[in-house]
């Protein structure tokens, strides 16, 4: 408890490591949350000069709870929800070497199915899916930035695989 | 055999085992599932460059005012209710006490210490309660007569000069250009013009427009306003004019009349038409009355 009165988000060096070590993961978490329509880094600035600005009132270990919220809530507060479209990297690596029209056209088709039902999802399955899948984040650490159980992080990209699946046939 | 659900989880999960693994790669929709999460890695969030960021989220914070310390907040509003406490207490204890005399009016004042002051008529006397203990000091503007109790030094303060005591009876009248103290008993200091002049019981100061005019010894022992009558000896004409309107709250024209001319006699306070005659018998000077306005005319 001493300890904790002399440590102050207020100082510099203490802020700069708190940002080094929440901002990608809540960029990200914004970004499979959100999509990029509403500028997930622009969300994270905010968030982290609202932390600022409260800086002698929240304690090291509120800061991330701290920001995560804030940033949520300004997410909230710009627009009416509407369905998330996560945007499609153009830079993606070809994997296949021969490719002829048809494939192209087969994969092409594949990865527009893909992405609907991506928008399918709910936000909470999106979020915990594309952490997992893509950033390669294990249950454990999804569940530590949700703030939520194991148990549940597993329920929520099972579901979200299982989802995507049928969506993908259907389509 | 694990279920489908466990390695599914366990892939997901990257843990799963060499035996696992090869069971996991049995299952009939391992390539589907291959599929979509190599599918997904097409979505993944734009590149997020942390100390970029940092910088620009540094660059914000010290553009704005720091934000003062939490500590700060709470005593500013402490500071804030004394200043406001301190400031009704300076008020309230610092407000004079103040008496005011109209025309034709008079009255009697009792100062803390038992020193008495008479008030003459359109005058004004004003002095702190709280702080007479520590200083005896009154403010005056008109004419008063000061039974002042013995003790400290007190002082009246008038636009034309002050007047210090220790224990005595004087009249001060201060009516615009004209200067007047006489002591009664005891010693007076009267300063004018930074100089002061010391008086003992019958003497008198006199100012006029500036200059100080000598008197006689003074023989009564208290003015005569006192028994509402005023008196003069020697004094410009207009000074008469001045205290009779004070008095009777009227106002005079003077047609053909030397205003500066001096007049010796008195004038009662209770009686209007005997007042009149009183001071223009003298100067064989006629009157003439219309609503407040008295005329007086040389034939």
């Amino acid at each position: 408890m001493e300890k904790q009165l002399h440590e102050n988000i207020c100082e510099e060096r203490l802020f700069s490591s708190i940002f080094n070590k929440y901002a990608k993961d809540l960029h990200n978490f914004l970004y499979y949350k959100y999509g990029d329509l509403l500028n997930p880094k622009d969300k994270v600035q905010e968030a982290f000069i609202k932390l600022w600005e409260n800086c002698a009132k929240v304690s090291p270990e509120k800061a991330k709870s701290f920001v995560f919220t804030t940033a949520n809530n300004l997410m909230l507060n710009e627009a009416a929800h509407q369905k998330v479209v996560l945007k499609h990297q153009q830079t993606k690596p070809k994997m296949h070497t021969n490719e002829n029209p048809e494939f192209i056209m087969q994969e092409t088709e594949y990865m527009d199915k893909l992405q609907k039902a991506l928008s399918n999802l709910t936000d909470a399955q999106r979020e915990a899916f594309m952490m997992n899948r893509v950033e390669g984040k294990r249950f454990k650490e999804i569940a530590e930035i949700l703030d939520i159980s194991t148990k549940a992080v597993e329920k929520r990209i099972y579901g979200a695989l299982e989802k995507l699946r049928k969506d993908i046939k259907e389509l | 055999m694990m279920d489908r659900e466990t390695l599914i989880s366990k892939w997901l999960n990257n843990e799963l085992n060499d035996q696992e693994l090869e069971a996991f790669k049995m299952l009939e929709d391992y390539d589907d599932l291959v599929k979509l999460s190599d599918g997904v890695q097409a979505f993944k969030a734009d590149d997020y460059n942390t100390s970029a960021e940092l910088e620009r989220v540094l660059k914000t914070i010290k553009t704005t005012k720091k934000q003062p310390s939490n500590w700060v907040k709470p005593w500013m509003r402490v500071a804030a209710i004394l200043a406001i406490c301190f400031s009704i207490y300076f008020y309230t204890t610092t407000i004079d006490t103040k008496v005011t005399t109209e025309f034709a009016q008079k009255t009697t004042i009792e100062l803390p210490d038992n020193s008495s002051v008479n008030l003459n008529a359109k005058s004004l006397l004003a002095f702190n309660k709280n702080s007479w203990k520590n200083e005896r000091e009154v403010t005056l503007e008109g004419e008063a007569f000061f039974k002042v109790a013995k003790g400290s030094s007190f002082q009246v303060i008038t636009k034309s000069g002050t007047i210090k005591v220790y224990g005595t009876q004087f009249n001060v009248k201060q009516r615009d250009t004209y200067f007047e103290v006489i002591c009664y008993e005891g010693l007076v200091g009267v300063t004018f013009n930074s100089q002061e002049t010391k008086l003992k019981p019958g003497d008198s100061f006199l100012i006029i427009d500036g200059k100080q005019i000598a008197k006689e010894k003074e023989n009564s022992a208290t003015p005569s306003w006192l028994n509402n009558e005023s008196t003069f000896k020697s004094l410009p004409y207009k000074e008469v004019i001045a205290e009779f309107e004070r008095q009777y709250h009227v106002t005079f024209k003077l047609q053909n009349i030397d205003a500066n001319q001096l007049f010796t006699g008195s004038f009662a306070h209770n009686n209007l038409e005997v007042a009149l005659k009183a001071i223009t018998l003298p100067l064989h000077v006629t009157y003439s009355k219309t609503n407040g306005t008295i005329t007086l005319k040389r034939e």
